[in-house]
């Protein structure tokens, strides 16, 4: 007997068949699960209606297909997981933080463990900037500070500032 | 042949045939892979920021102080044939020769340590040795790994480790890695098998340039296939415990060659080989590494062939394409390299 893939309690009854895009995933739930779902068949009652379906389905696959459906972003450089799985590389040190739920499943695949069990690392001296780099950070985090000023964000414009006196600091 | 090269030795000490085992262990190299906090990885950088990253990577290199005397190499001021000559020494790779974004190289003056930026990743720290040395390669990369670790600030998450643009390269970031000689179990036909053993041992087995290469005279890049999740000291132990158990097998292969009426077609193979490269007149790379591979079997053997083992292992540096365009000092195409490299290893062989 094959068990519901919502709950693993219950008999799984309904088997959906869907292929978006030539990939196709097959699902199978218990009756209550796939009503949750919104896929209670209108079959039933005899209220059958194709858009109705459709619709509901597309609900139940926000969650089932991959996550990329929800435009999932990398917050500090913008890349999105879309591009990453076309590429295979990640954008910025920042994406494993982004993507960490999907790079956990993904290392688990990759090394067969999803922790790093290797050498602690203390961090090294901060980086010495070049004048015109330090230039342009200086400009980014001046923008960044105006823009939590004027949202009256002032624990960000705190950080924004002490981010800019030590980048000042080191300048070369 | 711009100045770029010249300065480069034509011999290294990673192909002197010393260490253990070198008859079957060509070379062993451990990389890691690393990245600086506060910038995209080089395939999102624009270019300035990949200039700004090679600037403080040549720099951070220099400061270490294992690169004195060393190469500090800056790839797209470089020609295509200084590019190729930099590949075949293993410095850099094929993907960085193409590469027309601020990319680069330190190289330590002995050319065993090299620090590769802007590849795939903002640095690839290397330390190349002669045999089998796992150890010893994986002590002086640590210590380039370390050394470069204090200048910079690395990109590292607790959980994930050191953090690299392909999450393949995740976590410890290495890669330990043998060129592994193994012309009897090729010839064998053993080759196939001994393959698919390796593939169940957690160990991926590439050609002679690493990925996406194809295999050259019965040498075989061995190295550990993941990353995470066990100590470089385990990684380490898992490549040393199968390339140990490859060397046995090849040992197996040669005692075969040996037997019976194998020894006299095995000899024949190998002097005709031998003669080959003596006497040849015109000689691609292909066929020299061909008939190299069992020349430099026949010298393991121990057999006179009139040629010591180094030579043949040194000649299989010399040979290819750019170090023999080196040696003319001019660009050759492809028949005049041919001729080039049948007179050039005459000279050497003699």
């Amino acid at each position: 007997m094959k068990y519901c893939e919502e709950c693993h309690k219950a008999a799984a009854s309904v088997f959906l068949k869907l292929a978006v895009n030539n990939k196709v995933t097959e699902t199978h739930l218990c009756p209550a699960c796939a009503a949750k779902k919104g896929m209670g068949l209108g079959l039933e009652t005899g209220a059958f209606n194709i858009s109705d379906i459709v619709g509901n389905m597309s609900g139940y696959f926000k969650d089932f297909l991959p996550p990329e459906r929800r435009t999932l972003r990398c917050g500090s450089c913008g890349l999105k997981y879309s591009e990453f799985k076309e590429s295979g590389r990640l954008g910025c040190p920042g994406c494993y933080a982004s993507f960490e739920s999907q790079l956990t499943e993904l290392m688990t695949r990759i090394h067969g463990a999803a922790h790093h069990s290797g050498r602690a690392y203390a961090g090294g001296a901060a980086l010495k900037f070049s004048k015109a780099e330090a230039g342009r950070r200086l400009e980014e985090l001046r923008a960044e500070l105006k823009a939590a000023v004027d949202r009256e964000d002032f624990e960000g414009a705190a950080r924004l500032r002490d981010a800019m006196k030590s980048l000042e600091a080191r300048r070369g | 042949m711009a100045e770029g090269i010249k300065a480069f030795r034509p011999h290294v000490t990673w192909a002197n045939a010393r260490g253990a085992w070198p008859d079957m262990i060509f070379s062993t190299r451990v990389r890691f892979a690393r990245n600086l906090e506060g910038f995209p990885f080089p395939n999102r950088a624009e270019p300035r920021q990949l200039a700004e990253i090679r600037r403080l990577a040549l720099a951070a290199a220099k400061a270490t102080g294992l690169f004195t005397r060393g190469h500090f190499i800056k790839t797209e001021a470089l020609g295509q044939l200084e590019k190729r000559f930099l590949v075949e020494r293993h410095h850099i790779s094929h993907a960085l020769a193409a590469s027309v974004l601020p990319s680069g190289a330190a190289v330590s003056n002995d050319e065993d340590l090299s620090a590769m930026v802007n590849e795939e990743d903002h640095l690839r720290l290397q330390c190349l040795c002669s045999g089998f040395a796992i150890e010893d390669a994986f002590r002086s990369a640590l210590k380039l790994d370390e050394a470069l670790g204090r200048e910079l600030p690395f990109a590292y998450g607790g959980k994930f480790g050191f953090l690299t643009a392909c999450p393949t390269n995740t976590g410890t970031g290495m890669r330990v890695s043998c060129l592994a000689h193994l012309p009897a179990l090729s010839r064998l036909g053993r080759m196939p098998q001994v393959l698919e053993n390796l593939s169940h041992l957690g160990v991926t087995a590439r050609g002679i340039y690493g990925e996406g290469t194809c295999v050259l005279g019965d040498f075989y890049q061995i190295s550990n296939a993941t990353c995470l999740g066990r100590t470089e000291e385990e990684f380490c132990h898992n490549i040393d415990r199968v390339i140990r158990n490859l060397i046995r097998q090849e040992i197996a292969a040669r005692e075969e060659l040996l037997k019976g009426p194998l020894r006299l077609r095995t000899e024949d193979a190998v002097f005709r080989a031998l003669g080959l490269l003596k006497h040849a007149r015109r000689l691609s790379y292909e066929e020299f590494m061909q008939n190299v591979s069992l020349a430099r079997m026949g010298a393991a053997m121990g057999w006179n062939m009139g040629v010591d083992f180094s030579t043949f292992n040194q000649a299989t540096l010399l040979m290819q394409p750019a170090h023999i365009q080196a040696a003319a000092g001019k660009p050759l195409d492809a028949e005049a390299r041919d001729v080039f490299r049948a007179e050039y290893l005459r000279k050497k062989l003699a």
